[in-house]
């Protein structure tokens, strides 16, 4: 058996780094294409869209699915003739007024929440009764009280939102690090400046996921209620469009209607709300 | 040796207790308030409630910091330690006893007492490097504007991080995190800095050159700091005075001085770490050899 002492020091010379093949090496082009997002993505897009028109123009029935182009041939003509903006901005600005009521109730009543045994009772318990009651089913009585118009509509829209975005604000706010808390009480921050300062940013991600999930709700829930009460302000908005447009079996405008849902919601995804997360969570490392 | 000499010690310096190495206590501060009595330690007791039990984390341990001291608190897991620093730094209540800082009872966390957590996510990651430090300042109104950017500046320089001012944390490795902690919490220019156990999560060789920053650091401020570890070897290198506590709960086995700066590889702190261990761990082996005899 061999000793310590028996087995001898082993020096090696390492190589410099010229004498190596390949330490770094630019990547093909194709390589370069594929690991752009947004191409990836583009191509998925792409090959939906075909998938569709060839589906339409074999069945060839446009009262049941006509193909992609003439959705857009509708989409483009009724975006040229100021329909689509007109609709589309009137349901924007009720939507924005709702998600911004419910955004701000719901951080009211969250930091109520986190500021005593009470209110988290309270949200909780109203959150575990209200956020499973679709809001639509509030509307008949939003219209009795509120009347026909945008204050039943806001009604409904900010009980969609409110629940989903105070659920997720609270579990951020709980799961800011007892570290960080340490930190913010260390430099004397009390109440608001606490809430604002330390648990929000902190609690961020958890924040903006809300947000996203609150936007998404706020739409179903507005287009849902038009469709089912139709116009109820002076012109009506994307959900009344395509309700229109199917009692006058205009398909392809029913189509285009959806389209631009689609399209809004994809520009506030990637735009807005993609902006704010690069700016915010990303820059701060707390998401991939 | 026997321990609970510290649980009377109401003692100045010249009357502390007999310690193992008669060494000075090496504390030649430039201040004219060096050496004066910093944080004093009252008999304090802390216990906290769990689901089923009621936990005394330490029982009446005393002692005192003295203005430019490097005083560590040394002891196994268990021995309460950090939570007897949570309590200096106000977080937590005593159950009986006093924590007086300057004459003045400590009763909530403040500015005057800055903490450096054992965790990286100590610092906010919503702000960059130079935003954290200078965060506390500005927020507690100390400084302002230019003043609280030159003095963070001033601090992420001699912690060699001036380069990363503008750096959000995420970038940082976790030795570098810990330096921008501890260069927030002097930028504060707190009555004393208390550090639990900063570097605990690094890797040795980054451990061993924080050591040895923190102590130039020292040098050229000479900040009074209390610090918390369970490495015997860290006690002897950074401190000036340790306190040695037992475990279960955490009670004063001793107070004692460490070797003079830069002997941290002598003989002398090898036979001061053997006495720390031996004294630390007395009664374990004492039970163990009972053990086959019950």
């Amino acid at each position: 058996m061999l000793q310590a002492s028996e087995r001898p020091n082993i020096y090696c010379e390492t190589l410099g780094p010229d004498q190596f093949g390949i330490i770094e090496k630019p990547l093909t082009l194709a390589e370069q294409i594929y690991n752009k997002v947004w191409l990836r993505k583009l191509a998925i897009l792409v090959v939906l869209a075909l998938a569709w028109e060839l589906y339409g123009r074999w069945l060839d029935n446009p009262l049941l699915v006509p193909p992609f182009s003439a959705a857009v041939r509708a989409l483009i003509a009724d975006v040229a003739n100021g329909t689509i903006p007109r609709r589309a901005l009137s349901s924007i600005e009720v939507l924005l007024m709702g998600f911004a009521a419910g955004t701000v109730l719901a951080g009211l009543l969250t930091v109520f929440a986190i500021s005593s045994k009470i209110g988290t009772d309270f949200l909780d318990t109203m959150t575990a009764m209200f956020n499973p009651l679709p809001a639509i089913a509030l509307l008949p009585l939003a219209l009795i009280w509120f009347g026909l118009g945008n204050g039943s509509l806001i009604f409904v829209l900010v009980h969609s939102v409110m629940w989903a975005v105070s659920l997720n604000m609270l579990a951020g706010f709980r799961g800011v690090s007892a570290t960080a808390r340490m930190v913010g009480r260390n430099y004397n921050l009390k109440g608001l400046h606490f809430v604002g300062q330390i648990l929000i940013p902190a609690a961020f991600p958890s924040i903006l996921a809300g947000l996203k999930i609150g936007w998404a709700f706020a739409w179903r829930t507005l287009i849902a209620a038009e469709l089912v009460f139709g116009v109820s302000s002076g012109q009506g908005g994307l959900g009344w469009y395509i309700f229109e447009s199917k009692n006058q079996l205009d398909i392809p405008e029913v189509f285009a209607g959806l389209l631009t849902i689609i399209l809004i919601g994809l520009a506030v995804e990637n735009g807005v709300f993609r902006l704010i997360e690069v700016r915010t969570v990303q820059r701060w490392g707390m998401q991939a | 040796m026997t321990g609970a000499p510290a649980l009377a010690s109401k003692t100045t310096p010249d009357t502390r207790l007999p310690s193992a190495s008669p060494a000075p206590r090496g504390r030649a501060a430039p201040e004219s308030e060096a050496g004066q009595r910093l944080l004093d330690v009252r008999g304090v007791t802390m216990r906290y409630k769990t689901q089923a039990h009621l936990i005394t984390a330490t029982y009446r341990v005393s002692f005192t910091v003295l203005q430019g001291d490097r005083f560590v608190v040394v002891g196994p897991s268990g021995c309460g330690k950090s939570t007897l620093l949570k309590a200096v730094g106000g977080y937590l209540t005593p159950t009986e006893g006093e924590i007086t800082l300057k004459g003045e009872r400590i009763t909530k966390p403040g500015p005057d007492r800055m903490m450096v957590f054992q965790e990286f996510d100590q610092l906010l990651p919503w702000k960059t490097v130079l935003e954290n430090v200078t965060f506390p300042l500005k927020t507690t109104g100390a400084l302002s504007g230019k003043a609280a950017t030159d003095r963070a500046m001033q601090y992420l320089e001699k912690v060699k991080l001036a380069d990363f001012a503008h750096s959000y944390p995420h970038m940082l490795s976790g030795g570098m995190k810990q330096r921008v902690a501890i260069a927030r919490g002097m930028a504060m220019e707190p009555d004393i800095l208390l550090m639990d156990e900063p570097f605990a999560a690094l890797d040795a060789l980054t451990r061993s050159r924080m050591q040895d920053e923190l102590l130039a650091l020292w040098d050229e401020t000479r900040f009074t700091v209390l610090f918390v570890t369970h490495s015997i070897p860290e006690a002897i290198k950074l401190g000036n005075r340790i306190l040695l506590l037992s475990p279960h709960p955490g009670q004063v086995k001793a107070e004692i001085n460490s070797v003079p700066r830069g002997q941290e590889n002598s003989n002398e702190a090898a036979a001061l770490g053997r006495e720390i261990h031996d004294m630390l761990f007395a009664d374990q082996i004492e039970k163990t050899q009972n053990a086959p005899g019950e």
